[in-house]
């Protein structure tokens, strides 16, 4: 019997694909995450030491708006930008306080 | 011109990586593959061979160098013996989920128990569920032919997996016989350049080897089995081919001998079965209808051509080469496929294993003797008494 991957599981062969300019949306890899950062930006220095940290790039800066930018799509949940924050601007928030948390998600995304 | 060399397995597994013309090649010291990049770092030295000639710092980065080199589009060459192999392990899976078709000579050595150095297959055997072709030579003739055939089979853009290319260490890296090496046209006329699909380029620029979810990891594997479903119909076409063009007669799967009438057969893989085959000659001289059926390929593993092959002889004795602690005949690894390419049969024959050239041990005509009179014992009992026998270590048959 052939093997048959439905049309909504395939995956590029050898998961080789066009590099991306900024970010990888075929792989969105935060769906194990348990907690969030969630950024006060009154208490926000603007020093970006959580951008100088994360290790997956997921702080930036909205030059626009004048303040950091976090990107759910790749966050870890590891919390060492909480650890580092100097200007204790970031807390831990878990998943399920969200109605969009990825724990919530029946399927990966 | 063709010319004919006596060339040692290692020799002739260098030679094959000379006329497949690799482009990258990565070592690092073990014996007794160590041979092989012997004679490359002197093609390369002598100007024979215009490769890039890379020293890993262990077997783990040697895989690694030849995964990268083939991801940037290049044919890339490596190899180990024994504890290397498995040293290597973690990039094996990579290789073949990437689709990266490099190719690494094992010329196999007893895992250390420790500070063995023999020939055993058990190395090579481990990593043989990592989505690579392998099989086994059984003459150096036929280690320079499988490095161009493996090349060749896991180029082919259905299929861009990577290649072990195992032979038996010391009895067949290092015991010299006739090779015919042929024209370099030759074999450009079978093994066309490596064209990787989506090399690392700045020019179009690739992602490679990614995070992916847990949700695609399924898909991934579903790829390769799929691709392993397809094989055959490549390595019959790549084996059509060559032995139109270098005028050599190869099955694509197993090799027979004396099956046509036999009653008993050793099932044996790799150079043993040069001795095996004299052992046969000698049975038949005494009346025993003895036969030996031979895979070239391990992965994929020949299913139906075995079957086809073993369906008509009364009993089998796989002749394993390879540990498989605690497995289900608490014996070898062959076994286990045998039996179950066997199954469905209508007639199928008795199955027992002979766990015999471990270790370094040489297979000696009366271990194969031996092994002949507990064959012929359960076709006369009509009973497979025990699934595995250790040579040399049982009461007498």
């Amino acid at each position: 019997m052939p093997i048959k991957v439905p049309k909504d599981r395939e995956v590029p062969f050898g998961a080789i694909t066009p590099a991306p300019i900024k970010q990888q949306e075929l792989f969105i890899t935060s769906n194990w995450r348990i907690v969030r950062p969630v950024i006060d930006h009154e208490k926000c220095t603007r020093c970006f030491t959580c951008y100088i940290a994360c290790p997956d790039s997921c702080w930036s800066f909205n030059e626009k708006e004048e303040k950091m930018e976090w990107n759910w799509k790749f966050c870890k949940g590891c919390q060492i930008c909480i650890h580092e924050c100097p200007a204790d601007a970031l807390s831990a928030v878990p998943e399920l306080d969200f109605e969009d948390g990825v724990v919530r998600l029946e399927k990966p995304f | 011109m063709a010319q004919e060399k006596m060339l040692s397995g290692c020799a002739a597994a260098a030679q094959g990586a000379k006329f497949a013309e690799v482009e990258v090649i990565c070592s690092f010291p073990i014996r007794p593959y160590t041979a092989i990049m012997m004679e490359l770092a002197r093609m390369v030295a002598n100007g024979e061979l215009d490769a890039e000639f890379i020293h890993g710092e262990g077997e783990h980065a040697q895989v690694s160098v030849a995964l990268g080199a083939s991801a940037a589009g290049a044919r890339a060459y490596t190899g180990s013996s024994g504890v290397g192999v498995t040293y290597a392990f973690e990039v094996y899976s990579p290789a073949a989920g990437g689709r990266y078709p490099l190719q690494m000579a094992i010329a196999d050595r007893t895992l250390d128990p420790p500070g063995d150095f023999g020939s055993e297959h058990t190395d090579a055997m481990s990593a043989r569920d990592q989505g690579w072709l392998m099989g086994w030579a059984a003459t150096p003739q036929e280690v320079f032919d499988n490095t161009l055939i493996n090349y060749r089979v896991g180029e082919d853009p259905k299929v861009m997996l990577p290649q072990f290319v195992c032979q038996d260490g010391y009895f067949l890296s290092h015991i010299p016989d006739k090779v015919i090496l042929p024209d370099l046209s030759q074999v450009r006329e079978f093994l066309p350049p490596y064209r990787a699909p989506h090399p690392l380029s700045p020019a179009c620029p690739v992602s490679h080897g990614p995070q992916i979810r847990p949700d695609q990891g399924a898909p991934m594997d579903a790829q390769r089995a799929i691709t392993f479903l397809d094989l055959p119909k490549v390595i019959e076409k790549a084996t059509d081919d060559f032995n139109r063009i270098f005028g050599r007669n190869y099955d694509p799967f197993i090799e027979k001998y004396q099956m046509e009438d036999a009653e008993i057969a050793f099932f044996i893989q790799g150079a043993h079965a040069n001795t095996c085959k004299s052992a046969i000659r000698h049975l038949r001289s005494q009346g025993i209808k003895a036969g030996m059926v031979r895979p070239r390929w391990v992965r994929p593993w020949p299913t139906e051509q075995i079957a086809e092959a073993l369906s008509h002889v009364k009993a089998v004795g796989c002749v394993e080469s390879s540990t498989s602690y605690g497995g289900a005949t608490r014996g070898g690894n062959l076994i286990h496929e045998v039996r179950t390419s066997l199954y469905d049969l209508n007639n199928r024959p008795m199955v027992t294993s002979f766990m015999a050239g471990l270790g370094g041990d040489v297979i000696m005509l009366d271990d194969f003797y031996y092994m002949a009179k507990i064959l012929t014992q359960m076709v006369k009992d009509k009973k497979t008494h025990q699934l595995v026998y250790w040579v040399g270590f049982e009461d007498e048959a």
